[in-house]
């Protein structure tokens, strides 16, 4: 079988049935452009979900003069601990006045710093949840020097709960979408091969193999995709140029996005074409 | 080269289109299926290139029973025998020489054998100055004669041909029908399927008589 003659006759097949390509084109973009702009909100769904599993901490508050080293080499002995950062209570006071610019006057009521030094204990993913977070904050109560922790706990669990509801949601969502999507690939494809079917005929009649007259078939379902998949890409960008200027904090990894665009194309135009041609090549 | 053997095809909803034909073809033969539209005249020849499978019964065709062939080896047998219809089947947006090319490039022939191949052809059938021209440019006994030439090109043993003057008038008709002979006589075997009887008359050959999917005679 002769790569060369079947690239060829699929070229011959996209230029003489130009207007048919192009009908196939637009569907497999847009259906292509559906998937890209649902991984485009799944993946700043996540990373804002992200962002807030890496904000879950214990605060840990001193008593006074307490040993602040002593007391950090030992909470980071703790399973679960990934790292502790000391806040001095002047440092605190000084978050607090940058939180609460128009309102400083608030403070001014106190006469001297009210406010007192803490431990901020951030966590292993492995410990981001309620009993993680209770039993850490248990061990770091027994440490001499400390007067109190504070974590939300139930809160916590909430946003976990939160993100296996849409978890699970968002896989039934995805194998909707990518069974509907290589449904319409093989639909248009489908077109495009009965548009053809003496070819296919005169092709078997002299004895081509069916390796070979699928090659031509998908050839066209790899340019389609290629193409398909590459104006999905962009139809992305421009979305995500839009959704930047409403919203701030916009996560789009444009390499991933660009590759995975393209290699889903190639792989639905692949899947199509031997779905459709599997009819004809019996 | 061809046997037949009680073959029977049934389609769906009990229609038999063939019913117990026993027959045997040799090598070099020029052979007539006739029979009116609808007796299952191309019901037989689809049998012999495996487009259709027999109810029941056994064909063989080039020493191969055709039930125990497998799927990928179809190809290698449709290469070995050459096929031509009444409607021609020939690719409108290919020139002339694009469309007997073609037989050969899905067959991954070399390019050196391909040029004389196709030379060969053209001269033979005399086709040669019409090589660049497209099949709707051409009369229907040209368009038969390309349709020829792509079943040729590959040199086949048998040649099937079914209803190949059903759309010509007299002057093409014989054209083709001298085509035949002289490709029989070269030593290809031709089985031939058409209604005209004053044809087969004319032709003095073999000839199949195919009544209601039955053998009505063999003379």
């Amino acid at each position: 079988m002769s790569l060369r003659i079947g690239i060829r006759e699929g070229f011959r097949t996209i230029t003489r049935n130009a207007s048919l390509f192009l009908l196939s084109l637009l569907v497999t973009s847009i259906a292509l452009f559906l998937l890209s702009l649902f991984a485009f909100v799944t993946v700043n769904l996540y990373h804002f979900l992200n962002i807030l599993d890496e904000k879950i901490e214990i605060i840990a508050f001193l008593e006074e003069n307490a040993d602040y080293e002593a007391l950090t080499s030992n909470i980071l002995k703790i399973n679960g601990v990934r790292d502790v950062i000391y806040v001095s209570s002047e440092q605190a006071l000084k978050d607090l006045q940058a939180e609460l610019q128009e309102t400083e006057e608030v403070l001014s009521v106190f006469e001297s710093n009210p406010l007192p030094a803490s431990l901020r204990i951030k966590l292993l993913a492995k410990s981001r949840n309620a009993r993680g977070l209770e039993e850490i904050s248990g061990k770091v109560m027994l440490l001499r020097g400390i007067r109190e922790t504070i974590y939300g706990g139930e809160l916590v669990d909430q946003l976990k709960k939160i993100t296996s509801v849409i978890t699970s949601f968002d896989i039934g969502l995805l194998l909707i979408i990518i069974f509907s999507v290589i449904f319409v690939i093989f639909q248009t494809i489908k077109l495009t091969i009965f548009a053809r079917a003496t070819e296919i005929d005169i092709m078997k009649l002299v004895g081509a193999s069916n390796s070979f007259i699928a090659l031509p078939f998908t050839f066209e379902g790899i340019v389609q995709g290629i193409l398909g998949g590459f104006i999905a890409f962009i139809l992305t960008v421009v979305t995500q140029r839009v959704a930047v200027s409403f919203l701030s904090n916009i996560y789009f990894p444009q390499g991933y996005f660009f590759v995975g665009s393209l290699l889903c194309g190639i792989i639905f135009g692949i899947i199509g074409s031997s779905l459709a041609l599997r009819k004809f090549l019996k | 080269m061809i046997t037949f053997d009680n073959v029977t095809k049934v389609y769906q909803k009990d229609w038999v289109a063939l019913q117990d034909i026993s027959f045997f073809i040799d090598k070099g033969e020029f052979v007539f299926v006739n029979g009116t539209t609808g007796a299952g005249k191309s019901t037989l020849l689809k049998l012999i290139y495996k487009d259709e499978e027999p109810t029941k019964g056994t064909i063989k065709v080039l020493d191969q029973n055709l039930r125990l062939l497998k799927k990928k080896n179809l190809p290698k047998l449709r290469r070995k025998i050459g096929v031509i219809f009444q409607d021609f089947k020939l690719l409108q947006d290919r020139t002339l020489e694009e469309n007997i090319a073609f037989a050969l490039d899905v067959t991954d022939t070399p390019a050196r054998d391909m040029r004389k191949q196709m030379l060969e052809i053209l001269t033979y059938l005399r086709l040669s100055h019409k090589k660049f021209s497209f099949p709707y440019q051409l009369s229907g006994g040209e368009q038969q004669k390309v349709a020829i030439a792509r079943a040729l090109v590959r040199d086949p043993y048998i040649l099937l041909a079914d209803e190949p003057t059903g759309n010509l008038d007299e002057k093409s008709s014989q054209e083709i029908i001298d085509v035949l002979l002289d490709i029989n006589y070269k030593g290809t075997t031709v089985l031939m399927a058409t209604h005209n009887l004053k044809l087969i008359k004319k032709v003095k050959k073999r000839m199949l008589r195919i009544e209601d999917g039955k053998l009505a005679a063999d003379q």
